[in-house]
């Protein structure tokens, strides 16, 4: 097989050479008969007689020879693409088009494959990823939790469907003594945590078993990318001492380039050491920022390993009611905690692309079928000349190959720029090791694109043409025929696809913008414009007790309150959008008290004075904390609108009291009283509902990890150097762990939708655009062809507006067809985004409607301009026109 | 005697019997076939080149330039070693083919 084709490859590129040597070979085959008839005593005319009908024509021997040589085809093939090339190059109009259309539509699949590719397709960074999963608890009303240590240990020991499991915990460190005190992302892991996963260090060891007990030295490893930016990437790293939390750790290890936690992480350490800090770990109450990862044993199915880890958790929930009633257990393959909410986004993404590159494959069908009928002649002559159908189909072909080549080149390119520009809407988690970027597979599957749209657009017109080759018209005089009904039914139907498709991808634009607008619209209950928002964390070491803490805060407020743009500010813990969240069950005094895990569980937030104003989260009834609300009163809160409704329905909450925790966990109750209520703040997202919340004074209680949000009377990111001074003035040492306004965490709340959006907006867009052209095309040429007819009609006195008319009734008769196919296609596919959607139902009729108007007027428009050019035609040109 | 046209797809067997005796060229071929058959088989001389195309393509023989017994430059074509083999595929073939028929006419 290959050495046929090698065989054929050499006689094509030695034609020339070859075609001499079959000449001396045929020459002298002739000479030597010539010779044989002559000794034999013929006259030679005689002579030349005998051999012309022994031998043949020579010509067509040469002809024979070479197609047994197998020239022929791949001859023809360069002959084709050349021809192709040629054609292409004459018509730079239609070229144009098409290579445009076709390089927009790859380019904008190949982009969005890429990030389809290193989000969803390209494997994880580890052995076996599909065998690895997370474990958390769960728990009926508050969802997923973390994993409680003595939990974990238990898990580990009673299990039999994993082979091995480990502990993360995810841990933040500020980082100091290199150059600006930092805050970095750490996870405190068990010390088989890398062998499960199955990466080994870069450069060090690994933990041993020994440093999963408390009183462990602490030893730090470094991911890659912190070690080429603070330490140069320099080997003689190991064995160093770094500063965490004010403590040394001795580096023993760098990961790998490739190491990817499903949270950015900058830093592993010991659990050991982690737990030497964080006794109450060993409390099973207790659940901290931490999962376990199980390696599933080989031949385990995960129903089969969530059947027994339930079973474990059931076990452990009777064992330990006080800490575990009504948890149970949640097993997820580690995949679907990277790719998380982005999934289905994407596919919604992928199909309208790939929707768009058939609406540009339908174009193109019709921008070549169209050409195919002004070439119907040259066919009809070629194939009555002895070309087959096949060699036809050939030629045609190689032409749309070579407008899919270079479409699909500049489509690359396009792709290129748009992976860049889409990055910086991606979370970076989700895409497996770099960010989306031209690999192998995304090479791959624009090539496959560009082929497969080029059979796509490029056979129907080939076929279509040598079959009105074949009804030889060399005799009908050029376009006036009115055979060209089939060609015209083709491109109709193409068309009416291209409307149908464009239907569906405007329905899904529709919904989603219908989503966003109601989603911005969401009232979050505060009033994020001119706010700055700083995240601080103290170290425990240099503020020991709450007095330390308490006093840091209030030097801080007060340093910043004086600076002159500063219109407010106040300090808040778990403020909303920020992701933290600290929970805990309440017991309302007098209430009937419910079993374990059925207590209310709020959100509650330690503020300082101002912040309801400062954060504009409304009063509805009571008081705002006042400077009386101090550490040696009674302690009070204020609570929201949530609690109001739910725990004192048909009461004023205000004068009520409650307790933290529960009456059986309280060494002696401490109540707390309501002094008011407030408004519900969206806390976790505006897509999401309220939850319960409360509020207590700064003064009360002293956390040692508080965001503090400043409002100003200019650009609230201008204040951020003076706050930092504010800030060094008071210990020098203490980092901003995060800086952002809280405008921007609005935005990224809707983030992902508002991408969605965009894309869609973009592909709906492109597709109107091209179902636009598409209709235009058909309806202008076959008011070119019926150019004499409307002349006649003219002449026989019809007026313009009812030609008018009869044209545009022609567009939207395949505007409706389009429309109708395309609803209910629609109505079947939009509901597979009901996950992106925001309050809209996937059937919104008003969207429906507004998409129908909308294509409706592209539709007639398209209509409307050839239909007013040929009108405006003299009947007595029309008459004449050819 | 009168001279019989070469039936469906035996010019190759005969070619490449042909060239199992000794290398040869085009003209040579069809003198060799004329003589060993009697003068009975008459290959059409314009089919034997495009049939040794077609076999040097498939790699059963091949071809170099050399010197003719005239001293002209000639294209000489010789039997490769799968050649060899198909030849001996082909022979037993029409050995088949030939017998069965004779069988088949012998009852008549």
């Amino acid at each position: 097989m290959l050495s046929d084709l090698l065989f054929r490859l050499r006689t094509l590129f030695r034609a020339k050479s070859m075609d001499t040597g079959l000449d001396e070979e045929l020459q002298f085959h002739i000479d030597r008969q010539l010779e044989k008839h002559l000794q034999a005593g013929l006259s030679p005319e005689e002579a030349r007689r005998r051999l012309y009908l022994e031998f043949g024509g020579p010509a067509q021997v040469r002809e024979e020879c070479r197609e047994a040589r197998g020239v022929r085809p791949l001859e023809a093939l360069s002959q084709d693409l050349r021809y192709g090339f040629r054609t292409l190059r004459k018509n730079p109009g239609f070229t144009t088009v098409a290579l445009i259309t076709l390089a927009l539509a790859i380019g904008a699949n190949t982009a969005i494959f890429s990030v389809v590719y290193s989000a969803l397709l390209r494997p994880l960074p580890y052995t076996d990823p599909d065998h690895l999963i997370v474990l958390n608890e769960t728990h009926p009303r508050i969802g997923t939790v973390s994993v409680s240590y003595p939990n974990y240990l238990d898990w580990r020991a009673q299990n039999h469907v994993f082979s091995e499991m480990a502990l993360v915990v995810g841990v933040g460190y500020n980082l100091s003594g290199i150059s600006q005190p930092e805050t970095i992302t750490g996870q405190a892991v068990t010390s088989n945590y890398l062998s499960l996963i199955g990466v080994h260090p870069l450069l060090g060891r690994d933990f041993e078993p020994s440093e999963d007990k408390p009183g462990a030295t602490p030893v730090v490893m470094l991911t890659y990318p912190l070690w080429q930016s603070h330490f140069g990437g320099r080997r003689d790293v190991l064995g160093s001492n770094i500063s965490l939390d004010g403590r040394g750790f001795t580096v023993i290890a760098v990961l790998p380039p490739g190491f990817r936690a499903v949270e950015t992480v900058s830093v592993l350490a010991p659990l050991g050491v982690w737990l030497t800090k964080n006794s109450y770990a060993f409390e099973r109450g207790n659940r901290g920022d931490t999962v376990a990862i199980g390696r599933i044993t080989n031949g385990v199915t995960l129903a089969q390993a969530r059947a027994e880890m339930v079973a474990i958790a059931a076990r452990l929930a009777a064992a330990y009611p006080e800490a575990n009633n009504q948890f149970g257990i949640s097993l997820q393959p580690i995949r679907e905690l990277f790719v998380g909410d982005i999934r289905p986004a994407l596919l919604v993404l992928f199909a309208a692309v790939m929707f768009v590159l058939l609406i540009a494959c339908a174009n193109l069908a019709n921008l070549f079928l169209m050409r195919a009928a002004g070439r119907t002649r040259e066919i009809a002559l070629r194939i009555a000349i002895g070309a087959t159908g096949g060699r036809i189909i050939q030629q045609m072909l190689a032409e749309s190959f070579v407008v899919a080549g270079f479409g699909g080149a500049l489509g690359l390119g396009l792709a290129v720029a748009g992976m860049r520009a889409m990055k910086s809407f991606i979370p970076a988690a989700a895409l497996s090791g770099d960010a989306a970027n031209l690999n192998l597979a995304v090479l791959l599957f624009a090539l496959a694109a560009a082929v497969l749209s080029a059979i796509a657009f490029g056979l129907a017109p080939a076929m279509q043409s040598i079959r009105a080759g074949v009804h030889s018209r060399l005799k009908e005089s050029g376009k006036s025929t009115t055979s060209g009904v089939r060609q015209n039914r083709w491109r109709t139907t193409l068309v009416v696809a291209e409307l149908a498709l464009s239907v569906i991808l405007l329905a899904g634009a529709g919904l989603m913008m219908k989503s966003v607008y109601r989603l911005v619209a969401v009232d979050p209950g505060f009033r994020p414009h001119h706010l700055l928002r700083l995240d601080l964390g103290l170290t425990s070491l240099k503020y020991p007790n709450d007095t330390a803490i308490r006093a840091f805060w209030r030097q801080l407020l007060d340093g910043v309150r004086a600076l002159p743009e500063v219109e407010s500010a106040a300090l808040g813990t778990n403020v909303p959008l920020t992701n933290s969240h600290s929970r805990g069950d309440i017991t309302v005094e007098g209430m009937p008290l419910p079993a374990p895990g059925s207590f209310p569980h709020p959100d509650r937030h330690a503020v300082s004075l101002g912040y309801l104003r400062t954060l504009g989260v409304r009063l509805l009834a009571g008081r705002d904390f006042t400077e009386s609300d101090s550490e040696t009163v009674p302690p009070v809160a204020l609570v929201n609108a949530r609690i109001a409704r739910d725990l004192f329905p048909g009461q004023n909450p205000v004068g009520k009291r409650f307790m933290s925790g529960r009456p059986d966990w309280a060494r002696k109750p401490e109540w707390i009283t309501i002094v008011g209520v407030v408004d519900d703040t969206r806390m976790y997202g505006l897509a999401n509902p309220s939850r319960l919340e409360i509020y207590r004074p700064l003064a009360q209680v002293a956390p040692d990890e508080m965001d503090l949000i400043v409002k100003s009377r200019i650009d609230p990111t201008s204040l951020t150097s003076s706050i930092r001074s504010v800030l060094a003035s008071i210990d020098r040492n203490q980092p901003i762990t995060s800086i952002s306004t809280m405008d921007q965490l609005v935005q990224d709340s809707v983030g992902s939708r508002r991408l969605t959006l965009i894309l869609l907006d973009v592909f709906s867009a492109l597709a109107l655009v091209l179902a636009g052209i598409g209709i235009y095309g058909v309806i202008s040429y076959s008011v070119a062809q019926r150019t004499q007819e409307i002349g006649i009609r003219m002449a026989l006195g019809a007026a313009r507006p009812d030609i008018m008319k009869m044209i545009l009734l022609q567009g939207a008769r395949i505007a409706a067809a389009g429309l109708i196919i395309g609803t209910i296609a629609a109505f079947a596919l939009t509901r597979y985004m009901q996950k992106l959607l925001f309050s809209v139902s996937p059937e919104d009729p008003a969207t429906f409607a507004l998409v129908a108007v909308v294509l409706t007027f592209v539709a007639l428009l398209a209509c409307y301009i050839p239909a007013r050019r040929t009108l405006r035609v003299d009947p007595i040109t029309a008459l004449r026109y050819e | 005697m009168s001279r019989i046209d070469l039936p469906q797809g035996t010019l190759d067997l005969l070619i490449l019997r042909t060239l199992s005796l000794a290398p040869q060229h085009g003209w040579g071929i069809s003198e060799r076939v004329q003589q060993m058959s009697r003068e009975v088989l008459c290959i059409q001389q314009g089919s034997l080149y495009p049939a040794l195309h077609r076999l040097e393509r498939r790699g059963w023989i091949k071809a170099r330039w050399g010197k003719s017994e005239n001293n002209r430059r000639a294209r000489y074509y010789e039997l490769t070693k799968t050649g060899r083999k198909q030849l001996e595929t082909e022979t037993g073939l029409w050995k088949q083919l030939t017998s069965a028929v004779n069988q088949v006419l012998g009852e008549s």
